[in-house]
């Protein structure tokens, strides 16, 4: 098995997700996982795909912030200060069964990596099943818990929250699955407190500069593919040209996928 | 279980009826899978849908799934109470828990489907 990788450029909303679903047909074209890590240019809310547009229009925290609605579920993310990965297995895949095995791979991966820097981090798990109070329908990702997270645990808080710096959500197309996720890198200056939650920077210390990011990520790289032996292909250039994301980003910057609901 | 109950390899399954509708719905092992599920968007009557083609959307804590039409037709009726009582799905997902009813185009669409053996097969295989 194979494990393709792309390290993309910072684009906006509807190219990110337009690749992201040109990601998904990719996977399932070559039969094998593929990744995407990007970023955002600029600074946008990608809203989950059934969060209602209402909600986002009476969030004063992102008022002005370029909106995009990912075709992912879950809650809403202010990127710019993370770093967002999208991951792709045809459902013949080891992971490409139930939501939950996708979903604790890459974070169980990511747990191991920054548990070899010294961060200590853990899977969070309901303490009942099925979904306990706190994972509820908070606006922003990073309120919400649900199995799997992961989190920094913080040893002087009674509720066992901890603080969500790692969180990802699903697709799942007839023959393809499509993960998105956000690995929260440090606190987003540029929008108010409400919107603007502690990433590994503000909680670990100044081990997640900007420029330890890429070895970070290439060392979660590994860990995901050293999981179920994969072959790591690092593919060069961009995921795919303009002309092919431009088409299918015209969908994603439209009103009415925007505004769905 | 009625015996003539087919399923597509996407987990959806469909039931014909005496008056020659057919009642779709999604399987136990689908619905399973999906783990608390928080939101459902159902066609309107009067769609036309293809087989194949995307029915409707299920959202669960952490994942938005399509629902695939089995068989071509128009839908002439949709469950409206089960958006609104998602737990019905987890109890009784081949009785209360039906999504639609359509009318098919040709019923020999449901040929290409898996019976009941054929899908259990498949679930076993679906990795764990």
């Amino acid at each position: 098995m194979t494990l393709h990788v792309w390290w993309d450029e910072p684009a906006d909303g509807p190219r990110n997700m337009a690749a992201d679903e040109l990601l998904a047909a990719e996977a399932f074209d070559r039969g094998t996982m593929c990744m995407r890590i990007y970023g955002w240019q600029p600074t946008t809310v990608s809203l989950g795909g059934f969060q209602r547009g209402a909600g986002a229009r009476a969030e004063s925290a992102i008022a002005g912030i370029p909106l995009v609605r990912r075709p992912s579920g879950g809650g809403a993310i202010v990127h710019g200060s993370d770093l967002t990965y999208a991951a792709a297995v045809p459902k013949t895949h080891p992971w490409g069964g139930r939501p939950q095995l996708l979903y604790d791979a890459l974070h169980e991966a990511m747990r191991r990596t920054l548990g070899d820097r010294g961060v200590t981090t853990a899977l969070w798990r309901p303490i009942e099943e099925p979904a306990s109070p706190v994972s509820g329908e908070a606006f922003f990702c990073f309120d919400r818990r649900s199995s799997g997270d992961l989190v920094v645990l913080d040893p002087g808080s009674a509720d066992g929250r901890g603080h969500k710096v790692m969180g990802s959500a699903q697709r799942r197309l007839a023959a393809t699955v499509l993960q998105h996720g956000s690995l929260l890198l440090h606190r987003n200056p540029d929008v108010p407190t409400a919107a603007s939650h502690p990433g590994l920077h503000d909680l670990a210390g100044g081990g997640f500069s900007a420029a330890a990011v890429r070895p970070l990520v290439a060392a979660w790289i590994a860990a995901v593919a050293g999981a179920i032996g994969m072959e790591i292909v690092e593919e060069p250039g961009r995921f795919k040209d303009e002309e092919s994301v431009s088409a299918k980003a015209r969908e994603f910057a439209s009103e009415r996928w925007t505004w769905r609901r | 279980m009625a015996a003539a109950m087919k399923f597509a390899k996407s987990h959806e399954w469909v039931r014909p009826e005496d008056n020659g509708l057919v009642t779709i719905g999604i399987s136990a092992y689908a619905v399973e899978a999906l783990t608390d599920l928080v939101f459902m968007q159902l066609p309107e009557v009067g769609r036309r849908v293809k087989a194949g083609e995307s029915l409707g959307e299920i959202e669960s804590v952490k994942a938005v799934s399509d629902v695939y039409a089995p068989v071509s037709g128009e839908v002439v009726e949709v469950n409206t109470a089960l958006p609104g009582a998602l737990e019905t799905l987890g109890r009784d997902p081949y009785g209360s828990g039906w999504l639609v009813r359509v009318r098919p185009d040709d019923l020999a669409e449901l040929a290409s489907l898996l019976d009941q053996p054929a899908y259990d097969a498949l679930v076993k295989s679906q990795p764990h």
